[in-house]
């Protein structure tokens, strides 16, 4: 497999470093844990966010890392959690994702109800997001 | 607990940990398996003409993810 290079587009901008991205992101997370599901709040808030992130990366003002031309046969191994993650949740939302039959999201309501775990996992999903954007 | 329940946890759990196992396979050294990150990057480069469908598809997905969790 060819190995990425480091930065491709251009230098690393000021305010393009974990030391200046991390707080941010924290500060974000701290804000959106603030708002429960099925609020206006929460679904303006996340859709704003993530649209502006989507709009971050496909608008290229955000230097990228390389990534590899060609993949190997040994991707495949990824398939294994891939599929084994599909199965359950298919599975389980075929059978209708009640509580003896969940799926992923219906474990993970009782967590994101409490503020400090739902803020934990916004700031997961927010710097996911950005490595994304960094693709 | 429902032994269904069971299962679906387990499964879950199972998921976690075979995504953890691969991706540390990865990252030993002279790896020929690619990091989730590497692998990712290269599906997001699909295009289709001037579309970049790869990465509208994936910012899409992850979009919907936090839509999903967070607001839904």
């Amino acid at each position: 497999m060819e190995q990425p290079s480091e930065l491709t587009a251009g230098a690393v901008r000021t305010w393009d470093r974990p030391l200046v991205m991390v707080p941010v992101f924290v500060v974000l997370s701290a804000i959106g844990g603030l708002f429960p599901s099925f609020s206006l709040l929460a679904n303006m808030y996340v859709l704003g966010i993530g649209g502006t992130l989507c709009w971050l990366g496909l608008s290229g003002r955000v230097p990228k890392r390389g990534v590899p031309r060609r993949l190997g046969r040994s991707t495949a191994w990824w398939l294994v959690p891939l599929f084994t993650l599909a199965l359950i949740e298919l599975a389980m939302f075929i059978a209708g994702s009640t509580p003896d039959h969940p799926t992923l999201s219906l474990l993970a309501d009782p967590v994101l109800e409490s503020y400090l775990p739902r803020s934990a996992v916004y700031f997961g999903w927010l710097s996911a997001f950005w490595g994304l954007v960094r693709r | 607990m429902s032994l269904t329940r069971f299962i679906a946890i387990a499964g879950f759990v199972l998921a976690a940990v075979l995504f953890a196992a691969v991706e540390w396979a990865a990252r030993r050294d002279n790896s020929r398996i690619p990091t989730f990150a590497q692998m990712t990057g290269f599906v997001m480069q699909y295009e289709v003409g001037p579309v970049p469908v790869g990465r509208i598809a994936v910012f899409g997905f992850w979009l919907w993810v936090g839509w999903h969790f967070f607001a839904r």
